[in-house]
């Protein structure tokens, strides 16, 4: 794997024509690449003005167990909406076989109630 | 380069970049970039055979250095903005052979690649005479036909130790790979384009 004389004599005549040939760069390609090095330069000023990516990770993280801590503080374990208990019943009732002679004696029904709801004295 | 081999093992110490560090570092990519892009162009020229693209893959190298790596020691920039360079390269070869194959399964003409006239990019050196322009020229056309025509892991070695100076340690952190390894492809490099371009070329 040695370099020879000859090899190192070659890899210098490719070295000398290959710097000749950078050396001799036309303008209009000289010139693109200074436009090219100047848009690179401009993402130094881009990343000054960027949250770092070490900022973010734990940001994000502790944002994320308050969000998880809020919840579980702010939320009664039982998340079941009430049961309105007498319009479940009612409904019971609707859904009875003898639903419909109910609602044939309705009228009956209204004036117990009314009566139920009466002081005794009022009654008779 | 090689005073500096022992720092391209990865290092993870971050500057502040604020006020003057900020501009002195700007000032520092600017001087590294001005002085390393006219070779890259070259090097990705001779490996793409087409100017355009090679001017796209230096812009793309040197904005993802900046974005990436400016706050690492200056003395890491050049292999890792090679680094960068070559897998945008290789990338591109990789596009290249899709599209390619897409081409082929239309019908169409393989590659536009193939009517890349080096002679027409080749160098037009001043102050010397018509027959010397001509002999140097024809000499630089035959190294990049040559070169371009290495497998790729020893044309990369070749293009990096011989055309941007990188040293060993340089050229395998560029490379992604061992010192070893760059040692083996670059003297096979060396040897295989001696074997095709003759004494006589030397």
């Amino acid at each position: 794997m040695n370099e020879t004389e000859n090899d190192k004599r070659f890899v210098r005549k490719a070295k000398s024509l290959f710097d000749d040939s950078v050396e001799h760069l036309d303008a209009a390609t000289l010139s693109r690449l200074t436009r090219s090095r100047h848009r690179a330069l401009e993402e130094l000023e881009r990343a000054g003005h960027r949250w770092p990516r070490a900022f973010w990770i734990p940001a994000t993280g502790i944002a994320a167990a308050m969000l998880v801590a809020l919840l579980v503080l702010r939320v009664p374990l039982d998340t079941s909406p009430p049961i309105d208990q007498p319009l479940a019943r009612d409904f019971d009732m609707l859904l009875e076989e003898d639903s419909l002679e109910m609602f044939e004696e309705l009228e009956f029904y209204s004036w117990l109630e009314l009566a139920d709801a009466q002081p005794d004295d009022h009654v008779g | 380069m090689s005073a500096v081999a022992g720092t391209f093992a990865v290092s993870c110490t971050r500057e502040p970049a604020t006020g003057a560090v900020a501009l002195q570092r700007e000032r520092q990519l600017n001087r590294f970039l001005a002085d390393v892009e006219r070779r890259a162009l070259r090097i990705a020229e001779i490996s793409v055979r087409d100017r355009d693209e090679a001017l796209d893959l230096v812009q793309e190298a040197m904005i993802k250095l900046v974005r990436r790596y400016a706050a690492r020691p200056e003395p890491e920039w050049a292999p890792l903005f090679y680094r960068i360079l070559q897998n945008g390269i290789r990338d591109w070869h990789r596009r290249q052979s899709v599209r390619n194959r897409i081409m082929v399964w239309f019908g169409k003409s393989a590659s536009d690649a193939d009517g890349y006239d080096v002679a027409a990019h080749a160098p037009d050196p001043a102050g010397r005479s018509p027959d010397e322009e001509l002999q140097t020229a024809e000499a630089m056309r035959k190294l990049e036909i040559a070169v371009g025509g290495l497998p790729t892991r020893q044309r990369e070695a070749f293009m990096l130790r011989t055309f941007e100076g990188l040293d060993v340690a340089g050229t395998a952190l560029a490379m992604g790979c061992s010192q070893g390894t760059v040692k083996t492809h670059y003297s096979r490099a060396v040897h295989s384009l001696r074997e095709q371009l003759g004494d006589h070329w030397q």
